[in-house]
């Protein structure tokens, strides 16, 4: 290894810049192109480094300050280290005025120079080298501004003017002293001249290396002219071109394979960072086969809310997939949805799900449409069914026994077989109840908002449109079915094919029970509203004329929809003298029928009244809801006593005078009816007879074995009112009177509260005119007999207070009027007795008492 | 206090006891005489062993190097001053820092032999010492046959000053190890002595120095 240059000596040690310094030491290099690197005193002077030998250099001093080490660097040896120091130290004398045997950087040094040399040493002195203390006079800048334009007498200034100078600066000055002055100026520019030849002669030795050193540029200069052409650098630029071209395409290589990795790696990145918005696609195909559509939402709303707004391609680009996809769930979801059969719960949730991912058609109103169409195919089908049924069953028609198998209803006639037609019926009622209310609870919680969708203002009547619709085509249906000779003759019967009817007869027996069905099946989307209004407001009163009522508003709604409410097409039924008598007829049948149901309820003969019995049974059942406790217990003991039974109708006759009647009358005047005055006041009187008779009926049914027990249980034990036997309480003939007028206040009480005022003071009056009787037979008091007397009846009297009518209490009168009269003591007697009774007879008194 | 005072000595010693095995001894040598008898040649021969002809006026040139000096490291420096009269002026400067003085006269040129005297004289004056190590130089001693000045004459000065008078010859390089040498040995010989005496009395002082300040501060 070459050792590194050591500096051992400096000639000279110091010097100003640009001293030639001749450098000795050791390990300069084998020859001048070893040297690489020479500082003085930290400036950089390799370029004036002129390499002697291994230990010789001479080199120029740059402008470094104070001590300072001289370091060479040569190729191999490396940086070197000095022994020696040198001092450099500036040079005043060196500016721009000042001539300088070397190049010497002036810029560093420029700042201090300058102002010492132009300012110091030309403005204080004067050139012409006399004082300027005696100038008392002056001229005025503006004066020799005028005289002299376009001059200055500033000496440094190119416009110098010296008759300017002279005059600033010497106008008092004698002509001797500036002939002095002249003299001592050319002296001075005589010894400037001199100083140059001097300096010359001093640097004779640089300047002469400053000649040789061109001389010898020049030669060289000729010789690479004659080598490589005027143009030496074209060939170095050629090459330097050349490689620039080869290292920019190696480089381009490089640089876009990294651009490459660099975009590979954003993406990952992105990919990564937006992981969810990615791969939301699979994950929501993964989640819809779970079924998982709530995630699905969820997700696609976070998306949407995380990077709807972005305006960046990736994520329009994966924004567009994942529409695509939810798209198609929207699809799917909406197939299913109008897809039936279908629960409406279930609906309702697909239509949550689309109404959350944001559809563009209308879900709710979709599967309602999708419910109504269904339907019609459901009964469509239904009817296709039947009609090949009846194909069939007239094949086998003479094969009467075999019930058909469609038939889930012929229990009830198990014996005859069922027309087809009526099975038929029964099988559409049941779609209807089947599916009906789906779309009615469809349609209710799309309208109230439930389902969280804008309602499109012309969905109400669009609703209402097609629930009519629904309802008329089922009518139809039937009226086809049953009835096909009412059917509209043109338009209808081609519609809905009428059925070809076996026997009419045979029919009519059927009629009833298809009436109830349909009813019944209408009853039923409305069922619970109308629950809710009846139960509150009359207890004791029994389904009958609520259901009665309730099939009349039904009965009502069909007509006005199928009848009353004409069709564009049909003629106003209304208008029609016939229809209307026809109407009014049908009517008038209608509450006559109801009348004669509730007289036959009344009639005695139990047995016979299968056709009430069928008609109320399964209403009943149908309506657990309703508060009829007598009723439930009277389903599982067949019927309740015919009693009861009297009470009830009473009561169902008061509450269908009452409230029923005017409720159907409302119900058709609203529809656009007016049931003309004469019906309803035959069906009032009507049902008013029929409300006495009932009444009649009972009261004989109860009063009379009360009545008729009091005779025999007063004289028994062959009593007799001319008695020893002080009495000490009440007889018990009057307490079995009093606990039976309880008992039948208890039951009328049980049916209902309302009828106890109708009921017992009718019971009271006859007790006390029974009482009257048997006292104005007795023939002779004893003593204690009219204390006995007194006690019973009075007890009675007061007991029965609460439901005396004004003739009961007239009666009572009288029978104490027969009773001889009490003196003093006895009537104390008697008080106490009576006192006594009140006490032990305190919950029977209570029993009686009007609330 | 105490503790503080310890610490300084120990500091103290630390930095004596290293200094010396770093660097070697430095012997610094002050070339005089007048212009143009070889001071320069004289010491880029002993430095380089080059013989440089043509002449060139010195204004103050600077040379150090590690030699071997009896077995020794020791590393010599050589200030080369200027002969001119024109830097007399700053001679003074010089000569303070210098140890050892080789003063150099041309056997060939009588002036030269004459201007000794102003040097020993101005040395004498500055260093204050009349036992510096001093060597009296004749050079040129391969032009016999244009001397002017004698053996005798230039020994008898040395003799007055109580100098070694050597003959040298830069060209030829005969004696101009031996002045460098000799005037090294010299010198080592002096700081020895100097150190010997100084070592004693340095360090007592020292270590007094150190106790009153101590002592200073206890008070």
């Amino acid at each position: 290894m070459v050792p590194p240059p050591v500096v051992t000596g400096l000639s000279p040690n110091d010097g100003p810049p640009g001293t030639r310094i001749t450098i000795r030491g050791e390990n300069f290099g084998a020859k001048a192109t070893d040297l690489v690197g020479l500082t003085i005193c930290g400036y950089d002077c390799l370029l004036t480094a002129e390499w002697k030998s291994p230990s010789k250099i001479v080199a120029i001093s740059g402008p470094g300050k104070g001590l300072g080490d001289v370091i060479v660097s040569t190729k191999l040896g490396g940086i070197g280290t000095c022994n020696v120091k040198f001092k450099g130290y500036k040079n005043e004398n060196i500016g721009p005025m000042k001539d300088s045997a070397v190049w010497v950087e002036e810029t560093s040094f420029y700042p201090w120079d300058r102002h010492s040399l132009s300012s110091s040493s030309f403005q204080q002195d004067d050139p012409l080298g006399l004082s300027v203390e005696g100038t008392e006079r002056k001229l005025s800048e503006d004066d020799l501004n005028e005289k002299f334009p376009n001059a200055s007498g500033d000496i440094t200034s190119e416009n110098f003017s010296a008759c300017w100078f002279l005059l600033e600066n010497h106008l008092a000055t004698s002509f001797n002293d500036l002939q002095a002055g002249l003299l001592h100026l050319k002296r001075k520019v005589e010894g400037q001249k001199e100083g140059h030849l001097s300096f010359l002669k001093t640097n004779v030795g640089a300047v002469m290396d400053q000649v040789d050193t061109l001389i010898l540029l020049k030669e060289r200069y000729g010789t690479d002219l004659d080598e490589f052409g005027s143009e030496p650098t074209l060939k170095l630029e050629k090459a330097i071109k050349e490689s620039e071209r080869e290292a920019r395409k190696l480089y381009d290589d490089v640089l876009t394979r990294r651009d490459r990795a660099e975009k590979t790696r954003n993406a990952l990145n992105v990919l990564s960072r937006f992981k969810f918005l990615f791969c939301l696609p699979c994950s929501i195909e993964r989640n819809i086969k779970k079924g998982d559509y709530d995630i699905v939402i969820n997700d696609y709303m976070r998306v949407k809310n995380l990077f709807l707004k972005r305006d960046i391609p990736v994520f329009k680009m994966a924004l567009n997939e994942i529409e695509r996809c939810i798209v198609g769930i929207k699809k799917q979801l909406h197939v299913k949805l109008v897809k039936m059969p279908i629960h409406v719960d279930e609906q309702k949730r697909l239509i949550r799900y689309l109404i959350n991912l944001d559809n563009s058609f209308e879900p709710a109103w979709d599967a309602i449409n999708g419910h109504a169409d269904y339907l019609h195919t459901r009964m469509k089908q239904c009817y296709e069914e039947h009609k090949a049924a009846i194909v069939e069953d007239l094949n086998k028609s003479k094969n009467s026994n075999l019930s058909s198998k469609y038939s889930k209803f012929t229990a009830l006639h198990d014996t005859n077989q069922c027309p087809q037609n009526v099975i038929y019926v029964e099988e559409m009622c049941d779609i209807i109840s089947e599916l009906f209310p789906d779309i009615w609870k469809l349609g209710q919680s799309y309208f109230t908002g439930e389902l969280h969708v804008k309602v499109e203002p012309g969905h109400k009547t669009a609703f209402k449109h097609t629930v009519l619709n629904i309802m008329e085509v089922f009518c139809k249906r039937l009226r086809a079915a049953i009835i096909p000779h009412t059917l509209d003759k043109n338009m209808d019967r081609n519609t809905y094919e009428a059925w070809t009817l076996p026997d009419i007869d045979v029919m009519a027996v059927y009629l009833p029970d298809c009436l109830r069905y349909v009813r019944l099946s209408l009853a039923n989307p409305l069922h619970e509203k109308w629950k809710v209004e009846i139960s509150g407001s009359h207890n004791g009163i029994t389904d009958l004329p609520l259901n009665f009522e309730r099939a009349v508003e039904d009965l009502v709604q069909v007509i006005s929809e199928s009848v009353l409410r004409s069709e564009a097409r049909e003629g106003p039924l209304l208008e029609n003298q016939q229809a209307q008598k026809e109407f009014d007829k049908q009517i008038e049948q209608l509450l006559l029928t109801f009348y004669y149901v509730l007289d036959s309820l009344t009639s005695k003969g139990s047995s016979d009244d299968d056709d009430d019995d069928e008609i109320r049974s399964p209403i009943v059942s149908q309506l657990i809801g309703t508060p009829s406790f007598v009723y439930k217990s009277r389903n599982h003991n067949q019927k309740p006593a015919w009693e009861h039974r009297l009470l009830m109708t009473l009561a169902n006759c008061q509450y269908t005078m009452n409230s029923v009647l005017r409720k159907t009358i409302e119900a058709f005047s609203k529809s656009g009816y007016n049931i003309s005055p004469n019906i309803i006041r035959k069906s009032r009187t009507d049902l008013e007879n029929l409300e006495r008779s009932i009444l009649e009926s009972y009261l004989e049914q109860k009063s009379d074995p009360l009545v008729g027990t009091i005779e025999p249980s007063m004289y028994l034990g062959r009593f007799d009112w001319d008695t020893n036997i002080t009495p000490t309480d009440l007889r018990p003939y009057a307490k079995e009177c009093i606990n039976n007028l309880i008992h039948v206040h208890f039951e009328v009480n049980s049916i209902s509260s309302k009828l106890v005022d109708s009921v017992l003071p009718q019971v009271v009056q006859t007790i006390a005119e029974e009482l009257y009787r048997l006292m104005s037979c007795v023939q002779k008091f004893s003593t204690a007999g009219i204390q006995q007397a007194h006690i019973d009846i009075s007890a009675l009297q007061e007991f029965f207070q609460g439901y005396s009518t004004p003739r009961a209490k007239d009666h009572f009168k009288e029978a104490m009027e027969l009773i001889p009269p009490l003196n003093q003591k006895d009537l104390t007697i008697v008080e106490d007795i009576l006192q006594k009774c009140r006490i032990k007879m305190r919950l029977q008194i209570l029993c009686l008492q009007k609330s | 206090m105490a503790q503080c005072g310890g610490v300084r000595v120990h500091q103290n010693q630390f930095i004596m006891s290293k200094k010396p095995t770093v660097q070697p001894a430095l012997h610094k040598v002050i070339m005089v005489g007048s212009g143009g008898v070889g001071k320069s040649a004289l010491t880029l021969q002993f430095m380089y062993d080059e013989f440089v002809e043509d002449y060139e006026p010195t204004k103050a040139d600077s040379y150090r190097k590690k030699i071997l000096l009896d077995g020794e490291d020791v590393q010599i420096d050589i200030l080369d001053t200027a002969g001119q009269e024109d830097y007399a002026a700053i001679r003074d400067h010089y000569f303070r820092s210098g140890e050892g003085f080789l003063c150099i006269f041309s056997i060939t040129e009588d002036e030269s032999f004459q201007a000794t005297q102003e040097f020993r004289e101005q040395i004498l004056r500055v260093k204050n010492d009349e036992n510096i190590p001093f060597l009296l130089v004749g050079n040129k001693c391969d032009l016999e046959d244009k001397r002017k000045v004698s053996f005798q004459e230039a020994s008898e000065r040395a003799r007055q000053w109580g100098v070694p008078y050597v003959e040298t010859s830069a060209k030829t390089r005969e004696h101009v190890d031996k002045v460098f040498f000799d005037l090294m040995r010299e010198i080592r010989a002096r700081k020895m002595e100097e150190n010997k005496a100084n070592n004693g009395r340095g360090k007592d002082r020292k270590k007094k120095s150190i106790k009153s300040f101590l002592f200073c501060y206890k008070h």
